[in-house]
């Protein structure tokens, strides 16, 4: 209301974007990833995520209530907050995570700050690092088999290996415990390639290691090879509900850049600066190199959804062209570092958060000078 | 000039004045400080290994490593010993009890200044239990070695490997000590 | 009359923690239990208490330049009788509030009193001032702690309040947990000053 009077410099240009049309479009691009998700685990995902989707909408509504100011919950912002955040939650979480996750994400995330479009960080990927810490194990331990998947044993199918890794897994027993107990409960690809490297990174190994070593390596050149790589395209592995189906994903992705609502240099910027590092870097010691590991790692964990639909968000991310460029390879640089030396197997979310927090000082950096302005 | 000289020696006679008590206190409370760790340890080691006598050993390799033989009517029936690991917030220190066969028959967490609620669960009393008879080759937590590990605490699995992992170590060292040592226990 | 007045302000009107926003460090560092809540709060009464007086006492021979190392010999000496005396005789709160105890020399609340009241007032009424902030300091510091002890552990003083089935969210004893409860309830403070 206050803002009547707009000042800027020419050209004016306006079009019909608004908010409700942007978040309403990004939800509807989300879409295929949730019916992947209700294909590979049934119908408790869509429960999942309706469930978190309509608690942040209550919760913003109640907050602006409270505040006294206009409910605005029909932009659809926190709609697509709420369905966000339980993208990254798993199938196996009981139902009240992707509530609490919502309310904590929309209350200290959004509200606190001011609302839509004061936020500091993206308020999904703050609930996520909130139930994170708050519940580890409903968090990382829950992942879930998918539904119609040729299943050994009832168990592999959530790392997406082949069989004949999976027979070489076996023999791992006696002389990698950790590795056979990880590879038979439950992980993700990212979460058996950590422990692998973990492996190799033992510097005295036993006699009786050093002969599994072999194994261990060839199960890790197996997390690359093209089975693996189609199930993990198709998202038929373990994971969080909206992050599996990498062509899902790309499905919606498209349509956001096609209509305009998405900027395609953080995407793109950010996946390329994990394909080159996992091309460099993301060998394990004694490990072939093969074009198949750079696609492992953009094609595993939450990348896909974090670069497309959470570091795109308006608010959070650089308004200049070479910001987001220089935010994009950011976040790559980050999720790598996490995935190869952190302490947890992916790190899109920290990656991204922390971007969103160098956001400012960005924009800054990279704010084009008016001309004439003298150069410092 | 004479201000500052004026200045300095105030300043010197307040610190003078408190060094002063603080020694004063410090000869009160020392000894009664002193004399209750060692009360502790010898209450600790009779909680673990209970109605034995203790005789103090020094490892023959590193002298530093000192253990406690624990035996009834002249037979050993256990060995106690601290176990000092490194956990989130620390030195986290364990005084362990074994039997004759070196399985673990109880342990009692003495030092540790781990978060509150999270690894300083660690001093709970259901948290011995974790260990109870385990061998050296079993102690490990399930992070690392899967579900036959010890638990470890929710959200503090650092702790209890810091815990694990440095009684082991303590273990092949007494075990190494024992087997050089021979029939002289 | 004025040992009342300067007694009861710590409570409320000049909180400590919620009104003034000193201490934070122990305030966020401390508050994981009720209990360590008040070893911590109880200790650093004592220490406000002694040193508010002695400064008080010293107040015309401290020469102005040198006050603050004057200050700080006077708070540290204390603290280091306070940790050796809890060693020697109450060794259970030695240990949980530990690395904690060193910490009150350099807990704000104590210097900041030292400089805004003492140094300019009479032995009573800085006793009553050191009584008074440090009730609403040990004040503070159990509401912080309750909330996040029963939240993040399901408990209250040790004692099961929540129900075994409730999973605790350990946010609320980490780090993050202190700054989301000081802040809710500094928010809580402000929004009843306004509604006055």
């Amino acid at each position: 209301m206050k803002d009547r009077i707009i000042v800027s410099a020419a050209p004016h240009l306006h079009d019909r974007t608004n908010i409700p049309m942007v978040m309403w479009n990004v939800v509807i691009a989300l879409v295929p990833a949730l019916v992947a998700a209700v294909w590979f685990w049934g119908w408790k995902s869509l429960w999942l995520t309706l469930l978190g989707a309509f608690s942040a909408v209550a919760a913003e509504a109640l907050v602006q209530k409270f505040r006294k100011l206009p409910v605005s919950v029909a932009d659809g912002s926190a709609f697509l907050t709420g369905m966000l955040l339980s993208y990254n939650i798993s199938v196996g979480a009981p139902f009240w995570l992707p509530m609490v996750g919502s309310v904590f994400a929309i209350i200290i995330g959004k509200q606190v700050f001011g609302g839509l479009g004061n936020n500091p960080v993206n308020p999904a990927l703050l609930g996520r690092a909130f139930l994170l810490a708050s519940w580890p194990t409903l968090m990382t331990d829950k992942w879930v088999p998918a539904l119609n998947r040729a299943v050994k044993d009832g168990h592999y199918a959530l790392s997406g290996m082949n069989d004949l890794s999976l027979i070489a897994a076996d023999s791992l027993q006696t002389a990698f415990p950790k590795v056979h107990a990880l590879l038979t409960t439950s992980a993700t690809p990212l979460k058996v390639a950590q422990t692998l490297r973990d492996t190799t990174w033992i510097s005295s190994l036993s006699p009786d290691q050093v002969a599994n070593k072999a194994v261990s390596l060839s199960v890790f050149e197996n997390l690359f090879d093209l089975t693996t790589l189609k199930s993990l395209f198709a998202g038929n592995i373990g994971g969080c509900i909206g992050e599996v189906s990498v062509f899902a994903l790309l499905l919606g992705a498209a349509w956001l850049i096609y209509k305009n609502i998405i900027d395609w240099r953080v995407p793109s910027f950010y996946i390329g600066t994990v394909f080159v590092i996992a091309f460099l870097f993301g060998g394990i010691p004694g490990s072939s190199y093969s074009i198949g590991l750079p696609f492992f790692h953009i094609f595993s964990g939450g990348l896909m959804l974090g670069a497309f639909f959470m570091a795109t968000d308006y608010t959070t991310t650089p308004l200049t062209k070479k910001g987001r460029i220089i935010f994009g390879i950011g976040c790559g640089l980050l999720t790598m570092v996490i995935r190869l030396v952190g302490g947890y197997p992916e790190g899109v979310s920290y990656s991204i958060l922390f971007m969103n927090v160098m956001t400012p000082l960005i924009d800054r950096l990279t704010m084009p000078r008016a001309f004439g302005e003298a150069r410092k | 000039m004479k201000y500052y000289i004026t200045l300095t020696l105030t300043l010197l006679i307040f610190c003078a004045v408190a060094s002063g008590i603080l020694a004063y206190v410090n000869s009160l409370t020392s000894p009664i400080i002193a004399d209750r760790k060692a009360q502790e340890e010898i209450a600790t080691r009779a909680l673990l290994i209970p109605g034995a006598e203790f005789t103090e050993h020094k490892a023959k390799a590193d002298t530093n490593f000192v253990y406690y033989v624990a035996s009834k009517d002249s037979t050993v029936v256990g060995y106690t010993f601290i176990a000092t690991g490194t956990g989130y917030a620390g030195p986290v220190k364990t005084m362990v009890g074994l039997d004759k066969d070196l399985k673990v028959i109880t342990i009692k967490v003495t030092d540790q200044a781990e978060t509150p609620g999270l690894g300083a669960n660690c001093t709970k009393e259901d948290f011995p239990e974790r260990f109870k008879g385990r061998a050296e080759a079993e102690l490990m937590v399930d992070k690392d070695i899967g579900p036959t590990g010890i638990k470890s605490l929710t959200g503090a699995t650092i702790t209890t490997r810091a815990i694990a992992n440095s009684i082991r170590g303590q273990i092949l060292m007494l075990k190494a000590d024992l087997d050089t040592a021979g029939e002289t226990l | 009359m004025s040992f009342i007045k300067e007694l009861s302000k710590g409570i409320v009107k000049e909180n400590p923690i919620f009104v003034i926003v000193l201490g934070m460090c122990p305030t966020l560092a401390v508050s994981t239990s009720v209990q360590n809540a008040l070893g911590m709060g109880l200790a650093a009464t004592f220490v406000l208490m002694c040193s508010n007086m002695i400064i008080s006492l010293i107040k015309d021979i401290t020469p102005e330049k040198i006050r603050i190392p004057i200050y700080i010999v006077v708070i540290a000496a204390f603290v280091t009788i306070v940790d050796m005396a809890m060693a020697a005789y109450v060794p259970d709160l030695h240990k949980s509030l530990g690395i904690f105890i060193p910490l009150i020399v350099v807990n704000c609340i104590i210097l900041g009193r030292a400089e805004a009241f003492a140094s300019k007032n009479n032995i009573l009424n800085s006793l009553a001032d050191a009584i008074g902030m440090g009730a609403g300091f040990t004040l503070s510091l159990t509401v912080v702690a309750t909330i996040r002890e029963i939240l993040g552990n399901g408990t209250w003083l040790n004692i099961q309040v929540l129900p075994k089935t409730y999973q605790p969210m350990l946010v609320a004893i980490l780090a993050p947990g202190a700054f989301i409860t000081l802040g809710f309830l500094m928010a809580l403070i402000n929004l009843i000053k306004e509604r006055r």
